[in-house]
């Protein structure tokens, strides 16, 4: 009752003429930043700050939020029409929105994006009013060993993600997990595989491997089939009917809710979520073998995670004051400079900045969509544009995001360099996104995992004892075996009934683990 | 109409970023003798990306430069991010004679090299002006059975395994040699703690509070709003003089621990810089830290005064690299003054 009465205050102070304005002009430069490859809402953020500067701190915050999550939202437009990821968080979206895009369906799979990105925003935004303060509690519960469990658990969507051949799927996750490890050791601050190069000092940035192994080596491909791949078929109806919404509800909501917890925890972020929601629907859909090929499912899901976990990173900030990525580590600089400590006392001073907040966000989310909608038709006609038009294009744009980024030509070389590894992966039958995957866990894995032993002086039974950690490193145990399990259990019966009593025996074993 | 635009727009960003970076090969001197002034505008270098301690400290000079009146040219703040710094840094320092180049800087121009992770170090640039400082603190989960600085070191004296510690830094860096400076003060060997770093002070407090880690050592402004709320409770904090955001909280001197530990910020310039345009600077930044609005905008940043000119800075940083080696040396990660 009474968080409806401060929801009530809280839309008060949305709806002035003032801060609907800027939640506005926050969401139209998220979307048309996010739209762009490369530029990321930090950029963004850290731009927009002296025009916030001078603000009432209320309005600053709405309309730097709207520019985070509005940015969120418009990245996945170009992952669908280029193959070229807007934002990191919408690395997943173009696994199927990009075959989508190439059958002809690129209208449906933008109209799927903004439809369950805006399920998810909104669903987020229900959860931060209703649960946030709670929240906060959830969000120190997970200690060193309960994030090395969670990484490992969304290591294991490598043999969902990998395609066909797993072998091919696992090399590119290692190679992904080592291009990680790259940088200063955080736990020991020793250089590791730099050659002496300081640009390396800092690892390398996850922009420019997604950009080089997903656009450039598209532009490749592109090039050296020299237009031979020809129209890209009819485009279809944009408009999605009934059976199409029913199809994608279920991965939406689960995406969303998943996503939402994934965020709250600071440290996870949109990117991981939006991973862990796209490889938790492929396994569950019953047509999980067609993910990939352009599954409007493989669209909705990481859609509605990644717009979920851009909200639910607010509740570590708000709640804690302590950011829960990059992007809301500025925000919190943004506030400081504008003379607010977000923190655990930010619900009690300032309710009507906490909650005018909260209602800007339901009033963003519904401006992006009423913005992004009408334009899909627009949008899609990107793809009719003339090849030797597009490529040079989507370079420019992958060359203009990664350079602004460090303003460093050492990155563009990088990015060159990934794009043709990127190529060469393709022509030899190795998945890039298992390489994407290892990249983003694989450094956070290692440096959880070295942390908790460093915490318990080396003692392993950390991740047991912990009841999250054991709870997921179970459920890791749980999705390896399974395949196996049901594999035994229809496979022997065919070729040789009753052939095999050691795989029978094997079936029981593995079946009372769980 | 759908095409045109996004061209546009990355044609205007190209050449912002050109802008930023093409700008400040050549100098500014002048050839008819009186003081020095920049002909061109200052280029302010943070040695980091957007939206860090560094970048905060830039872009706030900057605006209180420019809205004060205070100079003639605009100030541009231009964001070298890589390697700790040592991207910026070797920026600045390959361009001796562009005095119109100058960057922010804190603690890790004395660590970061001592560390191994950059070739220059603070001698290779000329010290401008010590602007602002700012304290560590040392914090415990509200509900540890540590009461005190000196039960910690109790218990870290009986078994320093009891007490896991948590920082936002990676070992060499501040968080952590402003730990291993105070235990060593207080008798206790640095090289037996178990410190476990974390990414950035928010992560390292989020163990504290939720008990992954028994205490945390970050910057006093970082912890102000969990002190607050009473989620972490101080112990002591590094200043000669108690923080103005926290205090209650007694100082390590009090605690009868001889150590002070500094998160100094500063403005430092390219190297072989003319007694002009040093003068040219200090009074230049002397004003600014005068300005109602760089008063209110640090206060609300949780710093403290603690303006230095040129020399005096020159010799504190001499003076505190020396410091900084030595507990790298006494924790074993380097094994000279020269570092590693």
């Amino acid at each position: 009752m009474e968080t409806l009465q401060q929801m009530g205050a809280g839309f008060g102070v949305a709806f002035t003429p003032e801060n609907l304005l800027f939640v506005f002009i926050g969401v139209l430069a998220g979307t048309v930043i996010g739209i762009l490859p490369g530029l990321g809402p930090m950029s963004a953020i850290a731009l927009m700050i002296p025009i916030a500067f001078g603000m009432d701190p209320t309005t600053a915050i709405i309309m730097l939020a709207g520019v985070y999550y509005g940015a969120i939202f418009g990245g996945s437009t170009s992952s669908i029409l280029l193959n070229a990821p807007g934002v990191a968080g919408t690395v997943a979206t173009s696994f199927d929105g990009y075959p989508m895009a190439r059958k002809g369906a690129a209208g449906k799979a933008l109209a799927i994006a903004a439809i369950a990105s805006f399920t998810g925003g909104t669903i987020g935004v229900v959860l931060l009013m209703l649960i946030a303060p709670a929240l906060s509690s959830f969000a120190v519960s997970f200690g060193p060993a309960d994030y090395f469990a969670l990484m490992v658990l969304g290591l294991t969507a490598v043999v969902t993600l990998g395609g066909r051949n797993i072998t091919k799927g696992l090399i590119a996750a290692v190679v992904g997990v080592m291009v990680s490890l790259v940088g200063i050791d955080s736990q020991t601050a020793t250089l590791r595989f730099t050659f002496g190069m300081p640009e390396l000092y800092e690892g390398v940035k996850f922009l420019i491997v997604a950009l080089g192994l997903f656009a450039l080596a598209e532009v490749f491909s592109m090039l050296a089939r020299r237009g031979a791949g020809g129209a890209d078929g009819a485009m279809t109806s944009l408009r999605l009917n009934r059976r199409d919404l029913g199809r994608i509800a279920g991965p939406t909501g689960r995406g969303s809710i998943l996503g939402f917890f994934t965020g709250v925890l600071p440290g996870a972020g949109a990117t991981v979520a939006s991973f862990l929601s796209y490889s938790m629907e492929k396994r569950i859909a019953k047509d999980g073998d067609t993910f990939g090929s352009g599954n409007p499912k493989g669209v909705a899901a990481p859609e509605a995670g990644n717009n979920a976990a851009a909200v639910g990173s607010f509740v570590p900030m708000l709640t804690l004051g302590v950011p829960g990525s990059g992007t809301t580590a500025i925000l919190l600089g943004a506030l400081l400079v504008l003379g607010v400590t977000p923190g655990p006392m930010m619900l009690s001073d300032r309710p009507e900045m906490f909650w005018g907040l909260v209602a800007s966000m339901y009033v963003g989310n519904i401006v992006l969509l009423v913005l992004n909608l009408p334009l899909i038709p627009l949008f899609a006609k990107v793809l009719k544009t003339p090849r030797a038009v597009l490529i040079p294009l989507v370079v420019v744009f992958c060359v203009v995001g990664v350079y602004g980024l460090s303003f460093s030509v050492f990155d563009l070389w990088l990015l060159l360099g990934f794009g043709v590894v990127g190529y060469l992966m393709r022509q030899n039958g190795f998945p890039a996104a298992p390489m994407i995957l290892g990249l983003i866990l694989g450094s956070m894995m290692e440096r959880s995992m070295r942390q908790a032993l460093q915490i318990s002086y080396g003692d392993w039974t950390t991740f047991v004892t912990s009841p999250y950690s054991a709870a997921l490193l179970g459920l890791t145990a749980i999705v390896l075996v399974w395949p196996l399990v049901k594999r035994l259990r229809s496979g022997p019966k065919a070729p040789a009934a009753g052939a095999s009593p050691d795989g029978a025996q094997k079936e029981e074993d593995t079946a009372s683990t769980p | 109409m759908f095409r045109a635009r996004p061209v546009a727009v990355a044609a205007a960003l190209a050449s912002l970023a050109l802008a930023a970076t093409a700008c400040g090969t050549g100098g500014g001197q002048q050839e008819d003798g009186g003081p020095w002034k920049p002909d061109r505008p200052i280029e302010l270098i943070a040695p980091a990306a957007t939206g860090g301690g560094w970048d905060t400290l830039a872009r706030t000079s900057g605006r209180v430069l420019e809205e004060g009146g205070l100079v003639d040219e605009p100030v541009q703040v231009v964001n070298k991010p890589g390697g700790g710094g040592s991207i910026g840094w070797a920026y600045v320092a390959q361009t001796p004679d562009t005095p119109t180049r100058l960057f922010v800087t804190s603690p890790p121009i004395s660590l970061v090299p001592l560390m191994g992770g950059s070739t220059y170090d603070h001698e290779d640039f000329t010290p401008i002006a010590r602007l602002a400082t700012e304290y560590m603190v040392y914090l415990v989960p509200k509900d540890s059975p540590i009461e005190s600085w000196g039960d910690m070191v109790d218990r870290l004296e009986e078994d320093p395994r009891q007490v896991s510690i948590a920082g936002g830094s990676s070992p060499g860096s501040m968080d952590h040699v402003a730990l291993a400076g105070a235990v060593e003060a207080a008798g206790i060997d640095p090289t037996a703690i178990n410190y476990v770093p974390f990414d950035g002070g928010g992560e390292a407090m989020t163990q504290a509070v939720g008990g992954h880690v028994d205490a945390v050592v970050t910057g006093a402004s970082e912890a102000a709003g969990l002190v607050e709320s009473g989620d972490l409770r101080p112990l002591a904090v590094s200043g000669a003089e108690r923080a103005s955001t926290l205090p209650d909280t007694p100082t390590l001197q009090e605690e009868g621990v001889d150590f002070t530990y500094d998160i100094w910020r500063g403005v430092m310039g390219p190297p072989d810089m003319t007694d002009e345009q040093v003068a040219y600077y200090e009074d230049l930044f002397t004003d600014m830290t005068e300005e109602e609005s760089w008063k209110k905008q640090t206060k609300a940043l949780g710093w403290t005064d603690s303006y230095m000119g040129s020399e005096e800075f020159g010799g504190f940083l001499d003076q505190s690299s020396t410091d900084s080696a030595e507990i790298l040396m006494k924790i074993g990660l380097i094994e000279d003054e020269e570092g590693r």
